[in-house]
């Protein structure tokens, strides 16, 4: 709560100017009453037209100034609130784009979004509410109290000693109530997803005929959000009665005990009477309190959510000294890497080492699961290895700048995201420089020129949510143009032909041939692997083999198993034939 | 005239509303059938705390009257009893009608939220493929929580509201209908305010909301595309973006929220001025001899118990007018057509071999392009028809009718010799199996996942059909194996175990019909083969339809139909498709050639 709270520190001027409007507010409130009892005492009783005139007018006027004042209140607490959720909210999402994948993969999606927009709102919204009106409950309890022990101090004492009574009641209360609520809110949750997952898996339940087994499922949770939801409102709703209670009760002690002070003549009738009337006021802001103590425990569940995200601690960053070196060649060498996602056990990569010249291009074979992808984003260092060390130009890559790095590099990943925008905003992604050219000439090495040529809008055609609907093929080919128009020194392809046609991926593979940079193929075909410079292939983490197609062929099985299973046993008598290909390609 | 004109039209959509909401009201009450007693007896509780509350002030002023100011003795410790008993009673009741109306609001939400969910079993599939999961889902969140937050508190507060304005505005004009008037001054000031005020503060709230809406979208696609967005070192760029939408956001904000503090702030003056009326106005009223004093002191009381609930009630009806729109919304879907029910003498089959029968079937989504144009075909029990052709030219459409998701337009599907639309949906689709393009699992284990094909099944089948589907190794490799938790969006395991898991699924559930949609095209060549063999000894004996975009996958189908624009345009094995030289050779050897180079 502090932490989040600190946010406030520039706009304590003005908090301080809110809370004096206030003040204004509530003393002009506060003064009237006494300005109606010089109206009868000093006007009807003393039959004087004009003091009702004067301090009528006197009300009347000292009303507009509270108004005017509370309208300032009005501008000055929503300038303050909207600022701070506006603070927060940037310093939220400067805090996400420092995340790496594994601080993304610490919280869903869903749960950011919440964090940055509900939480904030929560926040801001006390904060606003805190400059307004809950200063007042607690003023109106101190101010009444204060004024009940000058008028008299025997009477006052049963308010001095029900209301914090009362007071720590309804502390704790609330803060019961606050467990229970979150209860509350997990039995939502899961009730939600249920149905969040019942929407989008309608054509499954539906084909497996599992629609009784899902409404089972359904009420039973939906049952104990209905009681738990009954529970914690009931437990709620017993505080106003108990407090409207005590409170009551303590008005009939201040008669009971003041009638017996007058009879003893040490209390006069119209204290007894202010007494009662001041008693009156506070079970009103007694009321508001446990409004007020209702915000706060939600406020505070907020910030703890806020705060969570804001130190949390970032696993990737560059080192202090990070050369400032941008990459030339594109040279790259894994030594001895091994690699474990957070919070993982097994390893996803174990002790692998090759080196790849610059310009080569290696192909990555490997079962479902055998590390490919990972071993791929440890080269923009989406993760850092666990152990090991990877090199490229010789430079250790944690010695580089993370700008330099990635600047260097065209990644195009197994996971087809564009941005809503259009085509050109895609493909040009975080390169204001590119001239239409060098656009068009990537769009066209990645098979994907002629498409966009289709739409009526051609380069300016929106996708996204709000524009046309891509294939994944077309999709999968915007990405690689969104790769080649870096001109990237190594390119990294993720299984990103999968949804190609045989003839689109040869075109685009032939065209990747004039870009002089090292390439990283994940495939699972072995027609592409074929052509590839080196071919690593992996098995449960671990480097099996590495060479060319020929090399693999002679030394290793089940690199031959793969073949046969795609080409047929044709694929194994030709490895004659294709070294030929190969032979008259380079030529 | 032509503003008259337009006066008129906003004129009669507005009564068109009221009378949706009325209608929308007499929907959620048939929810509370069964409950209207309870209701009967809340409704008393409210008028009876109402009562109380009003009553309590006046008791005690009397008391203060007649024992403190003249020093009577008599009947004070009987006042005193009296003065327990009222306020005994007041907590009491107000707390019952809460703990009852609490109740009866959730056991509503509770019924609505069943019928929702029950509805969306019974809508048919064209329901949920016209409409985005996430912006439905969000809507009746939304909508029901609103729902339920009105119905636990609003129903109560405008009910003792009205009461205690009616009660005050009783005492009032009961004491003096002078004094009585010059209060009233304030409520069409108190009306012209609000109005001026809530025309400023829909328009900013709509906008504020509009930028809160652009701003998440904005968060959830940087969110999502996160890895891209550090691929490219775009970090700068998107805060910049976020900082425009921030500020704009901000700027509403600040609008909204300034206008709607001015609320309070009107009905403090208000009250304020009122009481400055009460005072002076009834100072000379007093001083004229028309009044006593002690009617001003009580006036000043009610004038406050007068604005409060006027206040209240302006506040209850905005939210009760947005729960009633949730409301409708929910209602809309409640009111969608349901998917036909199963014709009354339709069949249970106990046994099916596994028939199938197209027969001049046409059918089309949007009811102007056909998606599929006079199919025929007729496959024998035990046989595997693989389904070839380009994305789009309705194969998809052909698993789709033959699973009853849809209907055809024209023509018949017979499995067994028994038209589909004779056979009860449950028990046509509990004879199939599928895996499906997108595969979805569920959030919940391992073993839950592939259970969910055949309820009753054992861990020891759920095991062995793992093993069948070469999921078993990499299932033992996580860290809790069978009980590991997948998550909704099944992050955690690759798209190509995502997809053995599925496979296992259908193992299970030993289904007569089996249908593989793409099934095979995520998962890399070495696990295909050992898929292929197993599935190889399950398609034995069982009807078996294959979509597949590899060729080489298919061969060893025994019928091959190769579709085109909705037609099917040819038919017949590997061999005798390629002898014939049509499209089948075509796309064949298009693909099989380059492989080859």
């Amino acid at each position: 709560m502090r932490h989040v709270l600190s946010y406030l520190k520039p706009y304590m001027k003005w908090m301080i100017f809110a809370w004096a409007l206030m003040l204004v507010e509530l003393l002009v409130e506060l003064w009237h009453p006494l300005l109606m009892e010089k109206i009868i005492d000093d006007g009807v009783m003393k039959n004087d037209l004009h003091v009702i005139w004067k301090w009528g007018a006197i009300m009347i006027a000292t009303s507009f100034l509270a108004f005017a004042s509370g309208i300032a209140n009005s501008f000055v607490a929503a300038y303050v609130g909207q600022q701070y959720g506006f603070d927060l909210r940037k310093h939220l999402f400067e805090k996400i784009q420092s995340f790496s994948l594994f601080n993304f993969g610490q919280f869903s999606t869903a749960s950011l979004i919440t964090r940055m927009t509900n939480d904030v709102t929560q926040m801001q919204n006390m904060v606003f509410m805190s400059l307004r009106i809950m200063l007042r409950a607690p003023l109106l309890i101190i101010f009444g109290m204060v004024m009940a022990l000058f008028v008299h101090v025997k009477l006052a004492l049963i308010l001095v000693i029900a209301v914090p009574l009362l007071l720590v009641f309804l502390i704790w209360m609330m803060n019961k109530a606050a467990t229970l609520f979150s209860r509350v809110q997990q039995m939502l949750d899961r009730v939600n997803s249920i149905m969040r997952e019942n929407i989008a898996g309608m054509r499954l339940i539906k084909a497996w005929v599992r629609s009784t087994y899902e409404q089972q499922r359904f009420t039973e949770t939906n049952e104990s959000l209905m009681t738990r939801t009954m529970t914690v409102l009931r437990f709620v709703e017993t505080i106003t009665p108990v407090l409207l209670f005590v409170m009551n009760v303590a008005i009939i002690m201040i008669l009971f005990i003041g009638r017996n002070e007058i009879h003893a003549g040490s209390a006069k009738a119209g204290e007894v009477v202010a007494v009662i009337n001041y008693a009156t006021r506070m079970t009103a802001a007694l009321s508001i309190f446990t409004f007020i103590t209702m915000a706060f425990s939600r406020a505070r569940a907020s910030a703890q959510r806020i705060a969570e995200v804001l130190i949390t601690t970032v696993d990737i960053i560059d080192e202090e000294q990070a050369e400032g070196t941008t990459i030339q060649k594109g040279e790259i060498q894994f030594d001895c890497v091994s690699f474990r996602y957070p919070e993982s056990e097994a390893l996803a990569l174990q002790d692998v080492s090759f080196s790849v010249q610059a310009h080569e291009t290696v192909a990555i074979l490997g079962e479902t699961g055998s590390g490919k992808s990972s071993l791929l984003q440890l080269i923009p260092r989406l993760y850092d290895v666990t152990e090991g060390t990877i090199k490229i130009d010789g430079i250790d890559i944690r010695h580089l700048k993370q700008e330099h790095l990635r600047a260097a590099i065209g990644f195009v990943p197994q996971d087809l995201l564009l941005f809503s925008g259009t085509i050109r905003d895609n493909i040009c992604f975080g390169m204001e420089t590119i001239s239409s050219e060098e656009m068009i000439q990537a769009a066209k090495d990645a098979q994907i020129h002629d498409t966009i040529m289709n739409f009526s809008q051609g380069y300016d055609t929106v996708v996204g949510q709000k524009g046309v609907t891509l294939s994944g093929g077309q999709k999968q080919r915007i990405s690689i143009a969104r790769a080649l128009v870096r001109k990237p020194k190594i390119l990294l392809l993720d299984d990103s032909t999968s949804a190609l046609d045989v003839k689109t991926e040869a075109n685009l593979l032939q065209a990747l041939k004039t870009y002089s940079c090292t390439t990283f193929i994940v495939t699972q075909k072995i027609s592409t692997a074929m052509e590839a410079d080196v071919i690593l292939l992996l098995k449960d983490g671990q480097l099996l083999a590495k060479g060319t197609h020929k090399e693999l062929l002679k030394t290793n099985e089940l690199y031959r198993k793969i073949v046969q299973s795609q080409l047929g046993k044709k694929g194994l008598d030709d490895v004659e034939t294709s070294a030929q290909y190969d032979y008259i390609e380079r030529k | 005239m032509l503003k008259h004109r337009h006066n008129m039209i906003i004129l009669k959509e507005n009564k068109r509303t009221v009378k949706e909401n009325i209608q929308t009201l007499k929907r959620i009450w048939r929810f509370l059938s069964g409950q209207k007693g309870r209701l009967a007896v809340v409704i008393w509780m409210v008028m009876i705390s109402s009562c109380l509350s009003l009553l309590g002030p006046y008791v005690v002023g009397k008391a203060v009257d007649t024992y403190i100011v003249t020093k009577q003795t008599e009947g004070f410790v009987s006042l005193v009893a009296t003065l327990l008993f009222i306020y005994l009673a007041l907590s009491l009741s107000t707390f019952l009608q809460n703990y009852w109306m609490i109740g009866i609001a959730q056991k509503t939400i509770y019924s609505i939220r069943t019928q929702l969910f029950r509805q969306f079993h019974q809508l048919p599939i064209s329901f949920f493929d016209q409409r985005k999961s996430g912006e439905l889902m969000s809507r009746l969140t939304n909508d029901i929580e609103n729902m339920s937050q009105t119905f636990n508190s609003t129903v109560i507060q405008v009910i003792s509201s009205t009461l205690t304005l009616i009660g005050a505005i009783f005492v009032m004009l009961s004491l003096s209908p002078l004094l009585t008037a010059v209060t009233l001054l304030i409520v069409p000031m108190m009306f012209g305010g609000m109005r001026w005020i809530t025309n400023r503060t829909q328009k900013r709230f709509k906008e504020q909301q509009q930028n809160l809406g652009e701003l998440n979208g904005l968060i959830e696609e940087v969110i999502s595309g996160q890895k891209v967005i550090k691929l490219f070192s775009q970090e700068k760029t998107v805060i910049s973006q976020f900082l425009i939408k921030n500020e704009q956001l901000k700027q509403s904000g600040f609008w909204a929220q300034t206008y709607s503090g001015f609320i309070p702030k009107l009905m403090n003056v208000l009250n304020n001025l009122s009481f400055a009326l009460i005072a002076g106005v009834g100072g000379i009223f007093a001083f004229k001899g028309m009044i006593s004093i002690g009617v001003i002191v009580i006036f000043t009381e009610y004038a406050r118990q007068f604005t409060r609930p006027l206040n209240d009630l302006a506040n209850q009806w905005n939210t009760l007018l947005s729960a009633l729109a949730g409301a409708e919304r929910v209602f809309e879907i409640l009111d969608k057509e349901k998917e036909e029910d199963d014709e009354a003498e339709a069949l249970d089959l106990p046994v099916v071999r596994g028939e199938v029968e197209f027969r001049h079937v046409s059918f089309s989504y949007d009811k102007k392009q056909e998606a599929l144009r006079d199919v025929s075909f007729l496959t024998s029990p035990g046989e595997t028809v693989a389904l070839v052709g380009p994305t789009g030219v309705g194969k998809t459409t052909i698993i789709q009718l033959l699973m009853r998701f849809y209907d055809p337009d024209r023509g018949h599907i017979l499995i067994d010799g028994y038209d589909v639309r004779q056979i009860k949906r449950f028990s046509l689709r509990q004879h199939m199996a599928f895996v499906l393009q997108d595969v979805f699992l569920f959030q919940g284990t391992i073993l839950e996942n592939i259970r969910y094909g055949r309820l009753d099944a054992t861990d020891e089948e759920v095991i062995e059909a793992a093993k069948w589907a070469n999921a078993h190794s990499f299932i033992m490799k996580l860290p809790n194996g069978y009980d590991t938790v997948l998550q909704q969006d099944g992050s955690g395991i690759s798209q190509g175990q995502k997809q053995l898991l599925a496979i296992a699924r259908a193992m299970i559930a030993r289904p007569s019909i089996l249908i593989l949609d793409e099934a095979t095209s995520n998962i890399d060549t070495m696990t295909e083969l050992a898929i292929q063999e197993a599935l190889a000894r399950l398609m034995n004996n069982r009807t078996c339809f294959v979509i597949a975009h590899r060729l080489n996958t298919i061969q060893n189908a025994d019928r091959i139909l190769v579709l085109r624009e909705g037609t099917v345009v040819e038919q017949g094995t590997h061999a005798s498709l390629l002898k014939e030289k049509g499209f089948y050779y075509e796309l064949y050897h298009r693909q099989f050639k380059k492989e080859i180079i």
